[in-house]
């Protein structure tokens, strides 16, 4: 009998919450249409993923067939697209700082007459590094490629006293580096950035949407009856609330998943479910991360501009731009404290070789204990609710 | 003198107004909070999480088959770069393994077995870089250090190679010169992330908290029906449009205290780069806060409760960062967003901005982005009137209706 009535107090909650989610539009634009709208710019906004086409700047001060090969040689590289050349550095700088180009060469004046003389001459390369991430890429294709290029005048020599060009290559380089970046060999920004700042974007309206959710039973006196319909069972009331948005939620989180790894094809190597099922997990720890921080001051007007500022941290301490542990020591141990974090590092290792659980079951215990937390305040939560205390504050 | 009458009533009405929505603010519990959290704790605390600047000593694991006197003369290179840290050259390739999914490790460097052997036999010797991707900067710093040792290890040992070439052939060689290459960052002094991102961090907090603000005000004033109390002088477009600017006014003085800290204060403190001359950047700030408070009120008046617009806001604070091009360039984005680049307030001014303040170019440089900001001001300005009539009248006859 009193099994019977619990189940159906959870039933009378979770159908009371499904009839407040279709009287308003508001719900239908957040739980759906923003998340959406979330994984079609994480999907698109990097276009094929590839920095490629980057238009830079050649000021030619020498003009002659050395330098036009090198010209030529530059606008071969697929990072680059020389846009357009420039009479000296100063224009060319100019133009760097309108943004119309992200670095320039300078072959000066008297390049190729040095070159051959045996004298000292000096190539020049500038990139724009207030963009970093964009000068990051045109310094290592500037780089690799006149690297090459700066040996030319002794491979020249040797040819011409007739010493085989392999012979002077093991000469000048006797050491040579093959790099391997791991995961995303031809360091695709989609593969890097789309999926940890699509959940980025996501945990931030996961967080809002719960807080909004039950503070808006207390702002707008209707916790009384919410309670009531639940039998006074806090437990009950809220599992019966969230669930039908745990539920949508996962919905959308698989959905990014499937377009993500199924549509634009970013590698992983797990299977179907380990990926989802953290993400199903990596939300109720959202949600219960968003009712823990609600039930230590439960007045939404305070409590929602908190959450927005909680989540938005989430981006920096993902730790998926700058690595948190190279941040001061206080910041990397405030960064466990986010559910997104230990989500970063548990996708990280599902996606980039599957090791185990044996490498992230820290993380996922503390996935588990945000739920711990959030149902220990519960009761100060039901007191809140009753006491009346936190309706008027605003 | 009917004019000179007009102003005056038409004075004194955007006055009761701008005093009515000081107090508002002023009196908010809330709005305070989302002011001085969002403003000062944020500034400070983005501040300060980017700090470090620069990845240094990132933990690397060497895995040194080879074990010559060549391979550990290259892995004290390694160990002298600024980038990386050896935690280890004992390892074996598999538990270096171990160490990068413990993390522990961002990435090895394999030397092989016969690293000494094939330069002492003349000829070209190869080590493997094995990077993680799951930070750029740890890929960047390892290929930076692993470069860097590399050329310093060719250099010394070069003049071992030379008896390999034909016989007198050195001495011809020398003659030759190679190129030198010297590369240059520009207008990013520490070379570092944050240097990068803070400025344009900056301007997307002062973006974000004054959408809350308004989202706040005019949800309350919706919530309450306070708005149709600006019915009670008429709802004509000249009437709606002082309610807009008187609002607008009150954001104006908040915010020019707000920049002044967040790019004023906050820069000198923390050395961020301020080439910018500052009447460039007020120039380009009065159209930003201008078009995003209209752009505000025109969108948030639709919300019927003061929390609801929030829900709209935080979520997209890195979207604007990506589509205002400072960290993948617009070039590369498909046209769509490009278009959405020039629609919302926020990635015109924040790339504006850091061509200013870190590039230190002219207000004709951004001419693009600056003109779309006051195009903006014009079309949302409009937009904000409108939606702030037609709520107003809506609120005006629902109240008579329920008198």
């Amino acid at each position: 009998m009193n099994d019977n009535k619990r189940h159906n107090a959870f039933y009378s909650v979770f159908r009371r919450e499904l009839r407040r989610m279709v009287s308003r539009k508001l719900y239908f634009v957040v739980c759906v249409v923003l998340p959406l709208f979330c994984i079609f710019f994480m999907a698109t906004i990097f276009g094929n993923g590839q920095m490629e086409n980057i238009p830079v700047g050649i000021v030619d001060q020498d003009q002659t067939s050395m330098s036009r090969e090198i010209t030529r040689q530059i606008d071969a590289v697929p990072t680059f697209r020389v846009t357009r050349h420039y009479a000296d550095a100063e224009t060319a700088r100019k133009a760097v700082q309108s943004k119309e180009i992200y670095g320039f060469l300078v072959i000066p004046d008297q390049f190729e007459t040095d070159v051959t003389g045996g004298r000292e001459a000096v190539l020049s390369y500038y990139y724009h590094y207030a963009l970093l991430s964009v000068g990051g890429e045109v310094r290592s294709a500037f780089e690799s490629t006149l690297r090459t290029l700066s040996m030319a005048p002794i491979v020249l020599q040797a040819a011409s006293i007739g010493v085989a060009k392999e012979d002077v290559t093991t000469f000048l380089l006797p050491i040579k580096s093959s790099n391997h970046p791991l995961f995303n060999p031809d360091l695709n920004y989609s593969v890097y950035l789309s999926q940890p700042f699509f959940y980025i974007f996501f945990q931030v309206i996961v967080l809002l949407v719960t807080v909004y959710v039950i503070g808006l039973e207390i702002k707008f006196r209707t916790g009384d009856e919410w309670l009531s319909i639940a039998r006074g069972n806090m437990l009950i009331a809220i599992l019966g609330k969230l669930l039908p948005y745990t539920i949508i939620f996962s919905i959308m989180g698989v959905f990014a998943n499937y377009i993500l790894f199924g549509v634009i094809n970013i590698p992983f190597s797990c299977g179907f479910w380990p990926l989802n099922l953290t993400t199903i997990l990596f939300i109720i720890a959202t949600q219960a991360l968003a009712v823990f921080i609600f039930s230590l001051f439960p007045a939404i007007s305070i409590i929602i501009s908190i959450v927005s500022m909680v989540g938005s941290l989430g981006a920096t301490l993902s730790g998926v731009t700058f690595p948190v542990a190279s941040m001061f020591v206080p910041v990397y141990y405030t960064s466990f404290l986010f559910p997104v974090r230990h989500f970063v590092v548990i996708c990280q290792n599902l996606l980039y070789g599957d090791y185990g659980f044996a490498y992230t079951w820290q993380n996922f215990s503390l996935l588990f204990v945000y739920v711990l937390l959030a149902l220990l305040l519960l009761p100060h939560l039901k007191n809140a609710i009753l006491s009346r205390k936190y309706e008027n504050i605003e | 003198m009917k004019i000179l009458n007009n102003i005056r009533k038409g004075l004194s009405d955007v006055s009761v107004i701008i005093h009515n929505e000081f107090r508002t603010i002023f009196t908010s519990f809330a709005i305070l909070l989302v002011l001085i959290g969002g403003i000062f704790v944020y500034g400070l605390l983005y501040n300060y999480m980017y700090a470090p600047d620069v990845v240094r000593n990132a933990p690397v694991a060497i895995v040194d088959y080879s074990k010559s006197e060549l391979s550990r003369q290259f892995i004290r290179y390694l160990n002298t770069t600024p980038q990386i840290e050896v935690v280890t050259d004992g390892v074996d390739y598999s538990e270096a393994q171990v160490l990068m999914k413990n993390n522990e490790a961002v990435g090895i460097i394999y030397i092989p077995e016969d690293f000494e052997d094939r330069v002492s036999r003349g000829e070209q010797s190869i080590f493997i870089a094995y990077e993680t991707t799951s930070a750029f900067l740890y890929y960047m710093s390892m290929q930076e250090a692993s470069s860097a040792a590399m050329l310093a290890l060719n250099e010394n040992y070069r003049p071992n190679m030379i008896v390999f070439l034909p016989s007198g052939s050195a001495t011809q060689l020398a003659s030759a010169q190679p190129v030198t290459v010297v590369g240059t960052a520009l207008y990013n002094f520490t070379e570092g992330y944050g240097t990068y991102l803070i400025p344009a961090v900056l301007i997307v907090i002062i973006f974000q908290t004054l959408l809350m603000l308004i989202g706040m005000i005019s949800g309350k004033e919706r919530e309450t029906g306070s708005i149709a109390c600006y019915a009670t002088e008429g709802i004509s477009f000249g009437r709606v449009s002082r309610i807009i600017a008187a609002k607008t006014f009150v954001y104006l003085v908040l915010y020019a205290v707000f920049c002044l800290f967040l790019l004023g204060f906050i820069t000198l403190l923390f050395d961020m780069p301020d080439l910018g001359n500052p009447f460039y950047v007020i120039a380009l700030l009065v159209p930003f806060i201008l078009a995003t408070s209209f752009w505000g009120l025109g969108l948030f008046v639709f919300f019927t409760d003061s929390e609801a617009p929030l829900l709209f806001i935080a979520f997209f604070s890195v979207g604007f960062i990506f589509l205002s091009g400072v960290s993948y360039p617009m070039e590369l984005m498909p046209w769509y967003w490009k278009v959405a680049h020039y629609i919302v307030p926020a990635p015109p001014a924040t790339l504006g901005y850091v061509q200013l303040s870190s590039m230190g170019a002219s207000l004709e440089q951004i001419r693009m982005d600056y003109i779309t900001l006051w195009i903006q001001c014009i079309v949302y300005f409009v937009f904000a009137c409108l939606s702030y009539q037609y709520q107003i009248r809506k609120a005006a006859y629902q109240k008579i209706k329920t008198q």
